[in-house]
């Protein structure tokens, strides 16, 4: 099974060793009339890959729209009445990082990864398509002002977004759900759709 | 009959609960007059090991059997549940004038160890300063023999603990006029001194070196309005302890040279335990033995880290019978199933089918104690002796399960009751007490041994999900002519440690699950209250007032409608169905005084609702207005408006800390907490999954009005939690149209 | 690993096997320091709350190796008897506790937030006091809190 996984992933981890050397800013998303047909129709399916990842809860629970993190496979409000706050990490005195600190925690069952918190509210992706999702996540305007470049490092690079496939234990001791794509198969497809320009399936 | 009495079959007496009593309470007056001759037993010890220069004790049990077998249905005292055969209620005097009192009730956050303080103090002459309350160990021989329970504490201990500190005071009076060369009756005492002819003595100072001492005839109690503290709002005697974080609970308790246990317990209902593989863990870090035994697989550690990641390691196969579903439980708690017994029996019966009855069902979940501090204790076993130091309501009866299950005698087991980190009942049962004295045993050290939070969850002694049906017929005028209460439970009192099988057999039911099931409306002319029980796959029992949270819920929405279908303010309704004499008379006061402090209306004003209702549980009456509104179909209770009569209020601001816990548990109770059954789990294991009021969810604002309509205390912990439920439903009602008749409330 | 920290005001070295073992532990069972509550273990209940660099935490989820070179404040270090921080002294007004377990980590919930908030509002006090009393304390709780935010005023 380890031997045909790697077999798999191998010409994905190659094609990510070149995407990594190259320069995104020639794909620039509002900038982006060279794409070519071919591509459009390879990019969909890396596209789709990124989005099992992002439109899972493990993803989607920090992007709520309604200011209430959600906890879950079930993306129920956050207990306790937990809520955004006045800069995305809670209220003043009862913080994310009350509870939650830099890692997972084995004793308690409580999830934590470095900067805990909500997504800002201009990223709020709760109940939104994939193709919206994907034109807020690219849109300077609401990703706060970030080039693509930073991103695919968002993406691909951010221990609060990879914390999704280490999400540790629950409550009751039993591993969390982690996204229905492997971690490789995730930052693979990203990369992949980046450097095909970025495209938004229609 | 207003009280129940049971009887074993030596007949006995065991043990009395007071229920609902018709009769005036100024017939207790008459019967404390007629005691007055009455000359208690008292031990008598003077320095004896640890003691302090004078302790005495007293059987304040043997009083009351009878007194009861002489007035029983006219007391409205509830007796003191204590040992019969030995002193169970003492105090000392220790060499720096400090009265240590070793309470057999022990604290919970009731506040009986301020209210006992403050009795104690006046009779006795001293400065509440000077008193330090203990909860008493067994190892002396004198606790409870039954339970800290019923709210019962200071009710039971009204007389004879009084009784003690004054014939203490005569004693120490007695002798300082020896010392002194002068005469008793010259001598006044005051903090802890004795004065007279010119001369001062401390009571440490007269006590000492005296071997023999003249007891008294009981001294006639003080008036209650010349006491200094009782009916004050004395400051609680624990306040500072609590605020600045002392190590008072068990389970802050250690032990020389401690070790710490962790213990796998059943995930499933009914499972029981048949191997373990504990080869990965008994190699860890820290381990220093795995413990197993018949039923269970602990492993004890140097640390509870290691004790808890070696618990981790360690593979147990159970086995689990049967899953057990909700849709089970619900269907085998139902009116008409189970065990059938009236409980209460006036007039006619109702013919279901006659016209004009109307019928309403109503439900309540189960519901988890979800006290803060886990049950756990320290436990060392050595030398066929044992030592167990932990938060229990039953000091007595964890005594003898310790020395029942590790085949001691029972005086070799000494039990050491710490403050509670909360009771509400769950600490009525204490089998993990004998867990950690066998993990003790196989190690020969002091092992400390607690429940993690899912095990809490989990191995809970629930409150019993119940069921009920309300009948009612409204007459001509508008008023109930019948009012029917069936209502079907699980175990409370029943397979109950407290209760033995034979008072059960005997009475047939569960007066736990009966608390609050009576119909209080004495002019309703056919009214009775009919119990189903069944006992369910999982332990269920006490709970904070046990079924009066439940059970009034039901009447009380269902005398709402009523009052609604007759077109009645349900103020007016209520009253017009009470009479005027004893405790009708003092529900009807509560009510009275409830609807005018409130400032009842029916109507919905600036989107807030009122509603009202009333109950009366261990002869205590109570009545509360809520005001609610409703925002996103979310319940948010405002302002609660509570009257309560509870007779002489020893402190009257722990009487309202106790009304305020009440009503937030109860809106905890009704508005948030069910627990559910999932693949034959119980669930939640975890607080917020399992709902409680949190600050955001309870009231701002709890206004209470206290009456006193008797000449005693009488239960203050439980009764308030009867209306609040009900309360709310009635405003929601008037809010949305809607009945809610399942708790906990989800409006759909 | 060998932990350095300060807690109540004083330097502090202990040896600890595990370095994930929660804080808590280490405040109650190795420098017995048992104010500060074992709840639920899952940060949920909030009675182990304490503060870590002037910060509430819930010490049952918080790994001893992240206190390394911080200030630890626990209930014992909050106030004294003859000292009583302020909301101490208004818990003592209000005659707040009853069981008194949880109350330690409600202060000290209350104390971190009139640090940051020296003058919250119910919903303020709403949001932040997040932890679970079970003798449901929590109307002379508020009372408490807006008293202890006058008396931190003064």
């Amino acid at each position: 099974m380890n031997k045909l996984r790697l077999l798999y992933l191998l010409p994905i981890i190659l094609f990510a060793t070149i995407l990594l050397a190259t320069d995104f800013s020639k794909y620039d998303h509002t900038d982006n009339s060279t794409t070519v047909t071919k591509e459009v129709a390879a990019n969909t399916d890396d596209f789709d890959k990124m989005m099992q990842a992002l439109t899972h809860p493990r993803c989607l629970n920090c992007h709520p729209s309604d200011n209430k993190p959600k906890q879950g496979i079930d993306q129920h409000p956050h207990y306790f009445g937990v809520a955004r706050g006045k800069a995305d990490h809670g209220f003043e005195a009862t913080k994310c990082n009350t509870c939650h600190q830099k890692e997972n925690n084995e004793f308690s069952g409580v999830p934590g990864a470095p900067h805990w918190g909500l997504a800002p509210s201009s990223m709020n992706w709760e109940g939104l398509s994939k193709n919206e999702i994907a034109s807020s996540m690219m849109d300077r305007k609401q990703n706060g002002g970030k080039s693509p470049n930073e991103i695919l490092k968002h993406l691909t690079e951010d221990p609060l977004v990879l914390w999704a496939w280490d999400p540790g234990v629950d409550v009751a001791g039993n591993p969390r759900e982690t996204p229905p794509i492997s971690k490789e198969e995730y930052i693979a497809a990203v990369k992949s759709w980046f450097a095909g320009g970025a495209v938004i399936p229609k | 009959m207003p009280s129940i009495v049971f009887l074993n079959c030596k007949k006995k007496y065991i043990s009395t609960i007071q229920r609902f009593n018709k009769r005036s309470a100024s017939t207790s007056k008459k019967m404390n007059k007629n005691k007055k001759s009455s000359r208690r037993k008292f031990l008598v010890r003077g320095g004896l090991g640890t003691l302090g220069v004078l302790a005495i004790g007293t059987y304040v049990f043997r009083n009351p059997i009878r007194r009861k077998t002489l007035s029983i249905s006219e007391s409205l005292i509830p007796p003191y549940n204590g040992s019969g055969t030995e002193a169970n209620l003492w105090f000392e005097i220790t060499q720096e004038n400090q009265v240590v009192l070793h309470s057999s009730k022990v604290e919970m956050g009731q506040g009986t160890f301020t209210g006992l303080a403050q009795m104690v103090a006046d009779e006795l002459d001293v400065a509440i300063e000077q008193i330090k309350v203990v909860g008493a160990a067994s190892a002396t021989g004198i606790v409870d023999g039954l339970s800290t329970g019923g709210s019962l504490s200071i009710a039971s201990l009204w007389v004879p603990l009084r009784e003690m500190a004054a014939t203490m005071r005569e004693m120490v009076k007695g002798e300082a006029a020896k010392k002194m060369g002068v005469s008793v009756a010259s001598l006044s005492t005051k903090d802890g001194v004795v004065s007279g002819g010119g001369k001062t003595m401390t009571y440490a100072e007269v006590a000492t070196d005296v071997t023999d001492w003249d007891v008294p005839s009981t001294p006639d109690l003080r008036p209650v309005n010349t006491y200094k503290y009782v009916g004050k709002p004395v400051p609680r005697v624990d306040l500072a302890a609590k605020v600045f974080g002392d190590p008072i609970f068990g389970m802050d308790a250690e032990m020389p040279d401690m070790l710490h246990a962790a213990v796998i317990r059943p995930e499933h209902v009914g499972a029981t335990f048949k191997s373990a593989d504990t080869s990965k863990a008994a190699g860890m870090s820290g381990v220093v033995k795995i413990v197993e035994t018949p039923d269970w697989v602990g492993v004890i550690a140097k640390t509870f880290s290691q004790a808890l990641s070696a618990k981790r390691a360690i593979k147990v196969d159970w086995d689990i019978p049967k899953k057990w579903t909700e849709s089970e439980i619900k269907d085998m708690l139902q009116v008409g199933k189970g065990d059938r017994m009236i409980t209460q029996k006036v007039g006619d019966e109702l013919d279901p089918e006659e016209e004009g009855v109307v019928a309403m069902e109503f439900s309540s979940p189960i519901g988890a104690h979800a006290q803060i501090e886990p049950n756990g204790a320290v436990a060392h076993v050595v030398d066929g002796k044992a030592t167990i130091m932990l938060s229990t309501q039953v000091v007595g009866i964890t005594q003898k399960q310790v020395a029942t299950a590790l085949g001691l005698k029972k005086k070799n087991v000494n039990i050491i009751p710490t403050f509670l980190g909360g009771g509400f009942g769950r600490r009525l049962n204490t089998s993990h007490a004998v867990t950690a004295a066998k993990l003790s045993q196989a190690v020969g050290k002091p092992v400390k041994y607690f429940f993690t939070r899912k095990e809490e969850f989990q191995n809970d002694t629930f409150r019993p999900p119940t069921h009920h049906i309300m009948r009612g017929k409204l007459n001509a005028n508008g008023l109930l002519d019948s009012l029917e209460h069936h209502y079907a439970s699980g175990d409370v009192a029943i397979n109950s440690a407290l209760m033995p099988g034979v008072v059960n057999t005997i009475l047939g039911t569960d007066i736990g699950a009966m608390r609050g099931a009576n119909i209080m409306y004495g002019k309703i002319k056919n009214h009775r209250s009919v119990q189903w029980h069944t006992t369910l796959p999982f332990a269920t029992s006490w709970w904070r007032s046990l079924g009066l949270l439940a059970n009034t819920f039901a009447i009380e929405s269902f005398i709402d409608e009523m009052a609604l279908k007759a077109g009645k303010n349900p103020v007016d309704f209520r009253l017009a169905m009470l009479g005027t004499a004893g405790n009708q008379a003092r529900i009807r006061k509560v009510i009275e005084v409830a609807a005018a402090k409130s400032g009842y209306t029916d109507e919905v004003v600036d989107g807030k609702a009122m509603g009202f209702a009333a109950s009366i549980d261990t002869g205590s009456p109570c009545a509360q207005v809520v005001e609610v509104s409703m925002v996103d179909k979310e319940i948010k209770v405002h302002k609660v408006t509570c009257a309560f009569d509870c007779g002489v209020a020893v402190n009257p601001d722990q009487v309202r800390s106790q009304c305020e816990g009440s009503i937030n548990m109860g809106i905890s109770g009704a508005l948030h907490e069910k627990m559910t059954l999932k693949d034959g789990q119980l669930y939640p294991t975890i607080y917020g999954p399992y709902q409680m009021a949190l600050m955001r969810n309870t009231p701002k604002e709890i206004d209470i009005h206290l009456i006193q309509g008797a000449d005693v205390p009488l239960p203050v912990g439980e009764p308030p939690l009867g209306p609040i439920g009900a309360a709310i439903g009635n405003a929601v009602r008037r809010l949305t149209g809607k009945r809610v008749v399942d708790l906990p409330m989800r409006i759909v | 690993m060998k932990l350095s920290f300060n807690i109540n005001g004083q330097p502090q070295s202990v040896e600890i096997e595990d370095p994930n073992t929660p804080l808590l532990w280490v405040v109650r069972d190795i420098m017995n320091l048992k104010g500060t509550k074992f709840g639920c273990g899952k940060a949920a209940c909030g009675a182990c709350t304490l503060h870590v660099d002037g910060e509430a935490v819930r010490a049952c989820s918080y790994p001893a190796k992240f206190a390394e070179g911080k200030k630890v404040v626990t209930i014992e270090g909050l106030g004294t008897r003859e000292n009583p921080h302020p909301v101490q002294q208004a818990w003592i007004e209000h005659v707040v506790p009853q069981c008194g377990y949880c109350q330690p980590g409600f202060m000290m919930a209350t104390a971190a937030l009139l640090a940051e908030n020296p003058n919250p509002t119910d919903e303020d006090i709403d949001n932040n006091i997040v932890n679970v009393c079970r003798c449901a304390t929590y109307t002379r709780m508020r009372k408490a809190i807006h008293r202890a935010a006058e008396l931190g005023q003064e």
